[in-house]
């Protein structure tokens, strides 16, 4: 076997594991360390059920060897809450009834959360720009639109203030 | 969906990523965002033996060198490349065109070398082949095509969308090899071959795109054609660089369409109109009209060529008259 130690970081937590050079960082996520939050949908980069943030930008793990992921910061779906409390983005998409069959939903909240930490106060443009790569064929749309609007309030609310995206 | 099993090699530096491509040669492939090589290696229509992965060399921010030129590295992420001023001030083309590029995702990814080095495509090659019981085409070391029916060579269209912006800014490459540093026009990047797009051998290897200094006045656009306004690949893509005199004379005109053939193709009797003339509307119309007459597009995705050549003069009208108002603006 042709196998490497890769070391990655994952929420937080650092984790070496022994992988052969094709596994891809979604196959480390899923099967290696039990995260399952992050879906493999198309696994060719057309869906973006995949997504992960690496060092805060939102990639495809699908398409991002485990191998070339050493030394950066990944955060999936399962680091986002903390202690048990969910994030702005997180219980918005609650809120909105963004969430259906709930494939997409990991990628689009980190899509969301990555652009709210950029900018705040995105135009609906922006939105539009930063979800493209991210296909929900359940909503149509319109409710995670709202979501995201919520999140902003709540982000930008004198309550909100300072609270994580 | 799995890769199929590789070699990884991991260089550091240029020099090293140099050593392993002249060391492998054909039985390695550079991998920089990885958004186009994994794909159709998960396809199973490439399988390389060595795969050289860039992501662990640093790129650059753009810089402006000594002879005023805008120098991008090839690593540099579309994601940078949209994000940089020194971009959006001196090449808004670049900038405008890389952020057309598929998702926040890819773009996030994906080089601005990887870009100009795509593979070209096409509906039957762009798929898994694994429960197709049909003969290979000639892409796939096969003889035929079947996107032109009874073609005689392969059709697949080049459909990369910051390379019309390169080359409508005329720009250059400069390419590393164990044999040292070559600089080509980016048109010579490109060989009108789809089965061989990029004239590069598989020991070299791009390292920076230099865009020369551009007259005082000059307007840009992008203009993309695609079935749904994003994570498309274009279905027509069009750059136009426009520079004009005080008085409003066009000094130089650049128009060039992508994801019509092989490789970015200019529309040069459109631009021989333009220059040396006063431009208005109704002269950019006659110029889109001109570049929908002579490209011949190459029909591709299901778009018919007579379809393709109407959005050819659509889409050159609407970046003509883009970077004319930002002619005047500035």
């Amino acid at each position: 076997m042709n196998k490497n130690i890769v070391a990655l970081t994952v929420n937080g937590e650092e984790y070496d594991l022994a992988l052969e050079p094709q596994v891809t960082l979604l196959e480390a996520l899923r099967d290696h360390l039990g995260l399952t939050g992050t879906k493999e949908g198309c696994g060719t980069g057309e869906c973006g059920s995949c997504t992960v943030l690496m060092d805060d930008k939102p990639i495809l793990s699908c398409l991002t060897l485990a191998a070339d992921c050493r030394g950066s910061q990944i955060v999936t779906i399962e680091g986002l809450a903390q202690g048990g409390k969910l994030t702005a983005v997180q219980e918005a998409f609650l809120e909105k009834g963004a969430v259906q069959c709930g494939f997409c939903t990991p990628g689009m909240v980190l899509s969301v959360t990555a652009l709210l930490d950029e900018n705040p106060q995105p135009s609906e443009e922006d939105l539009k720009k930063a979800l493209e790569g991210n296909l929900c064929r359940c909503t149509g749309y319109n409710k995670i639109v709202e979501a995201v609007h919520q999140a902003v309030e709540t982000i930008s609310s004198p309550e909100g203030e300072g609270r994580q995206a | 969906m799995h890769l199929p099993r590789f070699k990884l090699l991991q260089p550091r530096s240029l020099n090293e990523a140099v050593e392993f491509i002249d060391r492998y040669g054909a039985s390695a492939r550079l991998g920089a965002g990885g958004t186009d090589l994994f794909v159709r290696m998960k396809y199973r229509v490439a399988s390389p033996e060595y795969v050289v992965s860039l992501k662990q060399i640093p790129a650059k921010a753009p810089s402006i060198d000594e002879n005023g030129a805008l120098s991008v590295e090839a690593l540099t992420t579309l994601r940078d490349v949209v994000r940089s001023d020194v971009v959006a001030n001196r090449a808004p083309v670049l900038a405008e065109a890389a952020h057309t590029v598929a998702s926040a995702q890819i773009r996030t990814m994906g080089t601005l070398g990887g870009n100009l080095c795509l593979e070209t495509r096409c509906l039957y090659y762009n798929q898994s082949h694994t429960f197709q019981y049909v003969e290979p085409c000639f892409k796939r070391d096969g003889d035929r095509c079947y996107f032109v029916p009874k073609g005689k060579r392969c059709w697949a269209v080049f459909m990369g969308d910051t390379a019309p912006a390169l080359v409508a800014l005329d720009a250059l490459v400069e390419v590393e090899s164990s044999a040292g540093r070559r600089t080509m026009p980016i048109e010579r990047l490109y060989t009108h071959d789809s089965l061989c797009p990029v004239s590069l051998s598989p020991a070299e290897i791009i390292s920076t795109v230099v865009i020369p200094a551009s007259g005082r006045r000059t307007g840009e656009a992008f203009v993309k054609s695609s079935p749904r306004g994003g994570l498309d690949f274009a279905i027509v893509s069009a750059a136009a660089v426009l520079e004009a005199g005080d008085d409003g004379t066009c000094s130089r005109a650049a128009v060039v369409l992508g994801s019509i053939a092989a490789m970015p193709v200019r529309a040069s009797q459109a631009e021989a109109l333009l220059q040396g003339k006063v431009l208005t509307r109704d002269l950019i119309q006659e110029a889109a009209r001109t570049a929908s007459a002579e490209i011949r597009p190459v029909m591709h995705h299901g778009h018919s060529a007579s379809y393709l050549r109407r959005c050819v003069e659509v889409i050159t009208e609407d970046a003509l008259s883009l970077a004319f108002e930002r002619l005047v603006i500035r």
